[in-house]
């Protein structure tokens, strides 16, 4: 059945990429039906330590796009008089995945039952559909979909209207493919010149119900679980007092109900002011960002195990433990910026800054019942500044390239902790259970949070893209990441080949760096994928045929 | 030792592969005299013998009477066996009724040869002295503010070819673009600065499909175009570099500075009068000329007719420029681009050449162009206007070498000021197609 389903998709990969079709790009299924859409298939392959490689993923997408064209020049369906609604189109992006490495692979296939391996292997996902209507001076579109705000690449400021989708392949491919789209309402209001401004506009987001976090794999058998600085297990032990119990954790989701009540909304001004192009940012919602309140850790030494079917001699009972997964209320202020300097530098600068209220943290212990934490439950919310600044510049490097630039781009990230304590902690880490006398026990785990947060955090990243050949079929990418304070670094190396209009080879390498001893730092550039003992250097080729 | 020693191996390897795609591409070079010094002895000495005769074929085995009418640069691409130039009347091509009528005065040109205070509504200068130290410049401004530049909707699609006419990438993709200042007038009251914007979206290859580019270039020619591009896998619009024009775009084989022949700044350039030479160009044609010769890089079965055209030579400035020397035919009646050839610094041999196709306004009335392949146009539009539509070019990379061969299919297009100002916004860039 497997190999089967394996097949099927190779042949229906290799059939849709030899066969002649009518168009190169959009469909024009009638007048006013478009269709376009993409079928790729994703091969990664891991080489902890450029040693033994692992096959990790091998997941095929299939999107497909349709634009329906229902009103036009005021005319709905051809025959209706609509007035000053000019023009109004409705879209449907629809994406289905399966990703075979949970058959091809026995430990995957082992390692999880039957249901959880269905769930990691498809999604079948209409993943936007929103109506636009054109009525000048408004436009407006309803619906699920993305709205980006921001000058931020890949790094979250200003741009947090969408979560996330961390689990199949962390932030490592294209956001537009990992963010979560939502259902809202997006308005445009066109104000023009305004005094000394130009090109202005109000824009509003209403998100009325949806609320969805961000979405972290946290199993770490997944290829891309998120495990912190610790290792690859699952906590199945405490330490309470220096004696060792067995863990029954219970985590409770207490995210915001689809309710009105947990609406979400923002606005932002945007103008142009002496060819300075700016944003005033302002959105009311959830941090996509989960914290966790400890609710009660009690000790029952009835049994030497939370099972009592199962025999144990190294554990003294079972700690009953209860979170609470919470997504606190957030503001987020900002402001966006970019002007392009064409005389001296050439070069197109942008700037973002923002005011985050609502940052879950976890809270070391010692904290407990403290002024930081009187309600002892190892959680605060905490107030960030972030600042970006950031430059883009098409660049001549002739011996390397003497028919067209490379595009440069370069950002600085800086975040800060604006009430700081040194009591913040980061992602906690999975350790070999010890017991009193420091001796490892075998199979048991605990989780640990040494993970301390720094006050201030930086992320540096350079980019460089061109293209090469007579039709600039092959096209190079690198890509640098450092996060100065934990010494960790990523590195990628890609090349497109545009094989044709239809049929695009990638090929990629990412490098995981980091400097031994360092913390994992917040972003996990270099170290939550690349750990000294458990590199995640990986790389990647895809296909893909587009139409 | 062995995990750097691979890391160091990989590092190599890519590098290696750059170099060598970055150097591969002008080990390459198209035979034949393509030299500055020919092109220049060919404008000056070659003169047509032979007049032609309208409803006249000529093929291969005419090659001495069109070499006088051909630049001797194009040669190579444009003499093939099969080729077929039918040749038709040389033909007056009236401007629209109110052209000129309605130009403020107080313009001028400064010493850098940039034109200063004109608002538009006609040609800045409609009688050219080749005597004049500043002919050049004068042309070409004529040719920047020439009628049908805007105001139209454009449908394009390009074929990206190597030699023998394989097909490397195609593309689709919409222009829209409105003049602002008319002379008298601004269409949007408020934005007199501006001279016209353009809005242009790709359709595809889907890899590209949705990308949307705002430009905005202003009446003051010392003030750098504002441009932004919204690329639909980011989702929001992105500040782009104007001042840099000189790299291909897009995969394409043409760089900003060669729209239409020119499209760079007055002032980054040392600017000759030529003189004026007669050449065949694709005037008038019927409709968008099939691609032929054996690499599909120039029009096949076109209707040609013999041009006077203004022969400006383009030297740019600077050091880094790829270009020692430009040529640029303007057809002394319309002010339209006809030819374009530019020269390699390195050699002075022929790095790049573009040839116009265009279609007179009125003869839509008696034959229509081919119906855009995504998007319909109704040409009884253009009828009346008295303009030319661009039909398309040929862009060629002698050195690669590599074209692009262009249709545009172009119906004019008028906005209201409101739906300008909606259209041509920012705001219309904060989202796309996706």
């Amino acid at each position: 059945m497997r190999l089967r389903i394996c097949l099927a998709s190779c042949a229906l990969f290799l059939g849709l990429a030899v066969m002649p079709a009518p168009s190169w790009g959009i469909i024009a299924v009638t007048d006013d039906v478009e269709l376009e859409g993409f079928v790729k298939t994703q091969n990664i392959i891991r080489t902890p330590m450029f040693r033994d490689a692992e096959f990790i993923m091998q997941r095929n997408t299939a999107q497909l796009e349709g634009k329906y064209y229902f009103l036009r020049e005021s005319q709905a369906f051809g025959r209706f008089s609509t007035g000053p609604l000019e023009e109004a189109t409705l879209t449907l992006i629809g994406r289905g995945v399966y990703d075979s490495i949970y058959d091809i692979r026995h430990t995957y296939n082992e390692a999880f039952g039957k249901d959880q391996r269905l769930n990691r292997q498809f999604e079948y996902k209409l993943r936007e559909a929103f109506v636009d209507m054109v009525l000048p001076p408004f436009t407006l579109r309803l619906g699920r979909q993305q709205v980006v705000w921001g000058e931020t690449d890949n790094f979250r400021a200003l741009d947090v209207i969408n979560p996330l989708d961390l689990r199949w392949h962390a932030n490592w491919e294209p956001w537009e493919d990992i963010r979560i789209p939502l259902w809202m309402a997006r308005a445009i209001y066109d104000i023009g010149k305004l005094g000394p401004l130009e090109e202005s506009f109000v824009e509003a987001v209403w998100i009325p119900w949806d609320f969805q976090p961000n979405k972290v794999a946290a199993d770490p058998r997944r290829p891309w679980g998120f495990i912190g600085d610790g290792l690859a297990r699952v906590a199945n032990s405490a330490i309470v007092e220096d004696e060792l119990f067995d863990l029954n954790l219970m985590v409770r989701d207490d995210k915001p109900s689809k309710k009105f009540k947990n609406g979400q909304a923002g606005v932002r001004f945007k103008a142009i002011w002496g060819g300075i192009d700016f944003s005033l940012n302002y959105f009311y919602g959830f941090s996509g960002d989960p914290g966790f309140k400890s609710r009660s850790a009690r000790p029952d030494r009835r049994y030497p195990s939370c099972d009592p079917t199962q025999a144990t001699n190294v554990t003294q009972g079972c700690l009953h433990a209860v979170l609470d997964r919470v997504h606190p209320r957030s503001h987020v202020v900002g402001i966006a910026a970019n002007y392009s300097e064409e005389k001296y530098t050439q070069s197109v600068f942008r700037v973002e800054t923002t005011f985050t209220t609502g940052v879950p943290v976890a809270l070391d212990p010692t904290a407990a019942f403290t002024r930081l934490d009187p309600d002892g439950n190892l959680f605060d919310t905490a107030d960030r500044s972030v600042v970006m600044l950031a430059i883009d510049r098409p660049t001549w490097i002739r011996p390397l390239n003497d028919i067209r630039t490379f595009f440069l781009s370069a950002q600085f990230f800086w975040r800060r902790y604006l009430d700081y304590s040194r009591l913040y902690r980061g992602i906690p880490s999975v350790l070999r259970a010890r017991n009193s006398g420091g001796e490892v026990v075998p199979g048991r785990f605990v989780s640990k949070n040494r993970d301390k947060v720094d006050q201030n955090e930086f992320v540096i990243t350079f980019s460089a893209s061109t293209s090469y050949g007579p039709g600039g079929l092959w096209q190079p990418l690198f890509v640098f990441a450092l996060d100065p304070l934990s010494t960790g670094a990523y590195n990628k190396f890609a090349m497109d080949y545009l094989w044709s209009n239809y049929f695009i080879l990638r090929f990629e390498q990412n490098f995981f760096w980091r400097v031994r001893s360092h913390d994992p730092g917040p972003w996990g550039i270099g170290d939550l994928y690349g750990r000294p003992r458990d590199s995640r250097h990986e790389s990647v080729v895809s296909a893909i045929f587009q139409f | 030792m062995k995990r750097r020693a691979l890391a160091k191996s990989i590092c190599f390897v890519f590098l290696v592969a750059v170099l060598g795609l970055g150097t591969s591409s002008t080990t390459v070079q198209a035979a034949g005299d393509q030299s500055y010094d020919t092109l220049r002895h060919w404008i000056e000495h070659s003169r047509p013998e032979t007049d032609l005769t309208p409803g006249q074929h000529l093929t291969l085995e005419d090659r001495a009477i069109l070499e006088p009418l051909i630049p001797q640069s194009a040669w190579e691409y444009y003499f093939y066996d099969g080729m077929d130039m039918e040749i038709t009347e040389t033909g007056t091509y009236p401007p629209p009724e109110d052209w000129g009528q309605n130009v403020p005065s107080g313009y001028q040109l400064d010493e850098q040869g940039v034109l200063v205070g004109f608002k538009g509504g006609g040609f800045p200068f409609p009688d050219i002295d080749e005597d004049d130290p500043q002919a050049a410049q004068k042309v070409i401004w004529n040719m920047m503010w020439r009628p049908g530049a805007e105001d139209y909707v454009m449908p394009m699609v390009g074929w990206s070819r190597s030699p023998n006419g394989q097909l490397d990438r195609q593309f689709e993709f919409t222009a829209v673009t409105s003049r602002y200042a008319r002379g008298d007038h601004c269409l949007v009251p408020g934005y007199e600065e501006v001279k016209f914007k353009q809005l242009m979206e790709f359709r595809s290859p889907r890899d590209m499909a949705g990308a949307k580019m705002l430009t905005k270039t202003y009446v003051d020619h010392y003030k750098e175009d504002n441009g932004w591009m919204y690329m639909p896998a980011q989702r929001k619009p992105r500040r782009t570099l104007a001042s840099e024009r000189t790299s291909e775009v897009m995969g394409m084989d043409f760089i900003m500075e060669d729209f239409m022949g020119f499209g760079g700044k007055v002032y980054e350039h040392t600017w000759s009068y030529l003189g004026k030479r007669r050449l065949l160009a694709t005037m008038d044609v019927e409709t968008n000329p099939e691609a032929g010769g054996p690499h599909l890089w120039v029009p096949k079965n076109a209707r040609w007719e013999v041009r006077e055209a203004h022969v400006l030579l383009i030297d740019p400035k600077a050091d880094d420029h790829p270009y020692s020397h430009k040529i640029v035919f303007v057809d002394t009646e319309t002010f339209w681009t006809l030819w374009m050839f530019a020269f390699d610094r390195q050699d002075d041999l022929l790095l790049r050449m573009n040839q116009h196709f265009l279609k007179y306004s009125e003869s839509f009335a008696h034959e229509t162009a081919t119906q855009s392949p995504y998007m319909k146009l109704d040409y009884s539009n253009n009828v009346g206007q008295r303009i030319f539509y661009h039909l398309g070019e040929t862009d060629i990379n002698a050195k690669k070498p590599h074209a692009t061969y262009m249709h545009c299919y172009v119906m004019t297009r008028h906005f209201s000021s409101g739906r300008a100002k909606q259209v041509y916004s920012v705001r219309n860039m904060v989202s796309g197609r996706r």
